[in-house]
């Protein structure tokens, strides 16, 4: 061990002493990797030689150069990067098809840090193709910066959004320098890799308060889907209210304000983007495969050899067919139960965060331990996404962790995003997706203020705040800065590093977070030990309500057999169909025909005594049947906090040491607080970039 | 129905009523004293047994009978089993907020039926002193908005397709809102010592941003 650690300070210094240089960087990171893993081989010879590696006793059934965990946000760039520097990839994914969480993103990512778009815009230049038409949205300065400017940023320590947390001071300076030197080299071959973004308007959730980073990713309406022109169907693209599409499982929007007419953006044209590069360039998918296993030549010591994956089809539910990606090339059709894959160089972990494990996300918060509640893009994703595997993997073979705390550091890590009548609010899919059966209904998408036409209640039927604030956070402190985001100074006048930014003062001026959503959380008489769950939350509402702001509460927006969704003569008989037909109900609604009465009460005396409704929106009777249910669910969007990787996105064991082949990134990782997608982009080029240039092992 | 008449003639001392639920609604929020006014009620058994010809009553906050109907045939539409009837009742000649009651099934036609009841809120209100003309217009256009919402609680108003609503209210103290879907409601305090006209300029709630 005293070896290794002393070779880890060196290759330490080594980075620290060009980290300046970007091109240096990477040349250095590179070196570092090949002289820290061959030392790592040397001492495991030891442990081959005593013939008591557990690695020994496998039976591989593949093998590649990089074996990447998860085809998503982090490990599709991961394996083109790899490819590119002549690796062989094997991809696997539990899922069916490939993109992960990106693929039903917004496409927003924030680089910065002199990054080529903010360039393009800076020079007022359009895109190669031309179909960037809209003229610049900021001001040159708002887009002049360089990589130290932006490691800064991301290394704050003084900003507060207005729920009064720090976004910013708790990243880890290692893994944010060499995010910062590696957003504009990532924004660059990302652009090489089919994927075509607007112009920079404003930042992401906790991508920097100091200037303007963001552009999303888009694809042109035309006669055919067709990566290589940029174009889609508008029927591929999605027709709203109407229908999605295998190819983008949510509703594509208009581009006009940040492309030109006829864009069409989200993470759809992100994700098939670099899907299509990956399986062009001769990347391997082993699809519909969990990894269960991360396989290292000795428990705690030694390299990391590759993995043990168990098959995981997702059946469609009424026809019990498997589900089948949208494209095929490059896909290993492995149906085995068991099967393990050797990596000779590297294994990089893209399995996406913790935010559908019950049991894993309770560590930061118990009230999530409720199994109710899902991760965003829970149905596309199905019941084995997110569910912190490749974490838990790395932690077994002795990994760190890294920023658990930070969940609560961005205001949509978990929250009510204000649809009804379905299990995952966040994801507004629409028939026309393979896995819409899942989910069955689409949901009924509510704006804060039609709040006012209902009630919500908990697990017993007790209301427990005020409806009105249900669905309002705060958090995502970046540019352009401003009060209403908790700091003391708007736009370009936001000054870094000051410690005005986190006076008392500043936060007693700025704060508004209702908290409405641990009220939601909070242990009622329903709540039974051990876990004291507290159940499902409802929206309540009559027909008066539905009529009066017009909902459309019909399929696909409700489903009359999903449990999500509920009518009733009465209310009495409204809260026994809840408890009959909705699986997490574990307890009667014992108080809601009283609830309801007593908020008719309250409506005929225009004040609301115990959550103060009144004063901001119109109250109204729930009165006329027949009444509805509908579930009010709490998402976890994304989840911070994971394993600790250093700045070549190595997984760090506990004793501060890489761990010789291992890899991760994205919400797998922990210690970098950015929301979205800039992140895990970075972390896959950079994970890439190292992992094929590790010394092929013996194994 | 048909477990349950098993159940009346093998066991008839052990027979469980059917549970009555009943709703009161369109109960008008502003009534004034002394007027005539409607509601409509409903009686739903747990059971989904026919309710029509069975009778319901209307109670005053003393538990005075003040008028009785009976459920006619047909169930109410949208629901599964709802029998309905419209009432006409009297406000109470003095201001105030009265809490009256509905019984039902009651008597003989109530069958197998325990009696369900519920209760429901009357406002009644002095003769208005004012008119209040309020326009609805969207302020990035200024078209006028349709169907918008206009509430001066107890009273309630809707806006005409030249998106105006019209108000008689007594004298006094209000918050005056005035909601309509997908734009934020406009809420403003008003003290009323005449006829008022004022236009309400609503802006496009922003779409929360999904990322």
């Amino acid at each position: 061990m005293a070896r290794k650690r002393d070779i880890d300070q060196k290759n330490r210094k080594t980075r620290g002493a060009k980290a300046v240089s970007r091109r240096d960087f990477v040349k250095s990171g590179a070196a570092a990797g090949v002289g820290s893993a061959a030392t790592v081989l040397s001492s495991s010879g030891t442990a081959l030689a005593q013939g008591v590696s557990p690695a020994d006793a496998v039976r591989w059934d593949y093998e590649a150069d990089v074996v990447i965990i998860g085809g998503g946000c982090t490990g599709l760039p991961a394996a083109i990067r790899a490819r590119d520097l002549g690796a062989s990839v094997i991809v696997v994914d539990q899922n069916f098809d490939l993109g992960g969480k990106m693929l039903h993103s917004g496409g927003q990512v924030s680089f910065g840090g002199n990054d080529p778009l903010q360039h393009r815009d800076i020079r007022g230049e359009r895109d190669p193709e031309g179909f960037v038409t809209v003229g610049r949205l900021h001001s040159v300065e708002e887009l002049t910066e360089d990589p130290d400017f932006l490691f800064r940023d991301h290394t704050d320590w003084s900003v507060m959004d207005a729920a009064a947390q720090a976004p910013y001071r708790y990243n880890e300076r290692d893994l944010h320098r060499a995010y910062a030197d590696n957003c504009g080299p990532t924004r660059e071959f990302l652009m090489k890799n089919y994927v075509r973004f607007g112009r920079v308007s404003g930042t992401h959730g906790n991508g920097g308060m100091s200037r303007a980073r963001r552009a999303v990713t888009f694809l042109m309406e035309g006669p055919t889907t067709d990566i290589k022109k940029g174009t889609i169907t508008a029927k591929d693209a999605g027709i709203r209210g109407v229908s999605s599409s295998h190819f983008a499982p949510r509703f594509m929007e208009n581009g006009a304000k940040v492309v030109g007419p006829g864009a069409r953006v989200n993470g759809a044209a992100l994700s098939r983007g670099l899907e299509f590069a990956a399986r062009e360039k001769g990347v391997r998918f082993i699809l519909n495969r969990h990894m269960d296993e991360i396989i290292r030549e000795q428990p705690f010591s030694g390299r990391v050899v590759g993995i043990r994956a168990s098959y995981s089809p997702r059946l469609h539910p009424q026809t019990g067919q498997r589900l089948e990606s949208l494209w095929q090339n490059g896909n290993v059709d492995e149906r085995r139960q068991t099967i393990h894959i050797r990596a000779r160089k590297a294994i990089v972990i893209g399995s996406g965060g913790h935010g559908n494990n019950p049991q894993f996300r309770s560590m930061f918060y118990p009230a999530w331990r409720e199994p109710a509640f899902v991760s965003s893009g829970w149905a596309m994703l199905g019941p084995r996404g997110q569910d912190a595997s490749g974490i838990i993997a790395g932690m077994r073979v002795g990994a760190n962790l890294a920023g658990m705390h930070q969940n609560l550091s961005y205001g949509s890590t978990f929250h009510f995003p204000g649809t009804l009548a379905t299990r995952d609010p966040y994801t507004d899919m629409l028939p026309g997706h393979p896995t819409f059966p899942f989910r069955g209904s689409t949901g009924i998408l509510l704006q804060p203020s039609q709040f006012q036409h209902l009630i919500a209640v908990n697990q017993v039927g007790k209301r427990f705040h005020n409806e009105i604030l249900v669905t309002i956070r705060e958090g995502g402190a970046a540019f352009p800065a401003a009060p209403s985001k908790g700091q003391p100074n708007a736009g370009m006048a936001h000054k870094p590093l000051d410690w005005r930014n986190a006076s008392i003062e500043n936060v007693r001026k700025t704060y508004a977070e209702p908290n409405s959503v641990h009220a939601a959380l909070a242990m009622n008489e329903g709540s039974q030990a051990p876990d004291y769950f507290s159940g499902p939350i409802w929206a309540i509402f009559d027909r008066a309500a539905v009529e009066r702001d017009k909902w459309n509460i019909n399929p696909p927006f409700t489903s009359p057999t999903n449990g999500f969704f509920f009518s009733a003569d009465t209310i009495e008989e409204l809260a026994a169909k809840i408890q009959k037909g909705h699986e997490f109900q574990r307890v009667p609604l014992r108080y809601l025909a009283e609830t309801v009465k007593k908020w008719n009460a309250y409506v005929d005396q225009g004040s609301d005594p115990e959550f103060g409704r009144g004063p901001d929106a119109p109250m109204y009777r729930i009165e006329k049947p027949p009444f509805y249910a509908a579930s009010l669910y709490p998402v976890w969007h994304d989840s911070y906090g994971g394993l600790r990787i250093n700045g070549r996105a190595q997984v760090i064991d506990m004793q501060g040491q890489p761990i010789p082949g291992l890899y991760a990134g994205g919400e797998a990782s922990g210690g970098g607080n950015q929301h979205g997608l800039g992140r895990a982009l970075v972390h896959g080029y950079i994970a890439g970039t190292h992992a094929a240039s590790e010394p092929t092992g013996t194994r | 129905m048909a477990d349950d008449q098993v159940v009346n003639a093998n066991a008839a001392e052990e027979v469980q009523s059917h549970a009555a639920g009943v709703v009161v609604w369109d109960v008008p929020s502003a009534i004034v004293a002394g007027e005539r006014f409607r509601v409509n009620v409903g009686v739903k058994c747990a059971s989904e047994c026919r309710l029509a010809t069975s009778r319901i009553g209307i109670y005053d906050q003393a538990g005075a009978r003040l008028a009785s109907a009976t459920l006619p045939e047909g169930v109410w539409p949208g629901t599964s089993g709802l029998y309905a009837a419209e009432v006409e009742l009297t406000a109470p000649g003095d201001e105030g907020l009265f809490t009256w009651s509905v019984r039902a099934p009651e008597g003989d036609a109530a069958g197998p039926h325990a009696e369900g009841s519920t209760t429901f809120g009357v406002r009644v209100v002095r003769q208005p002193d004012h008119q209040i003309t309020v326009e609805a217009v969207d302020g990035e256009t200024q078209a006028p908005l349709a169907d918008a919402r206009v509430v001066m609680h107890p009273y309630h108003a809707t806006t005409d397709a030249r998106g105006v609503a019209q108000l008689r209210v007594a004298k006094g103290s209000y918050r005056l809102f005035v909601s309509q879907t997908r734009y934020i409601t406009v809420g403003v305090s008003v003290d009323v010592t005449g006829d008022v006209t004022t236009k309400a300029e609503l802006f496009l709630e922003p779409v929360l941003e999904r990322n």
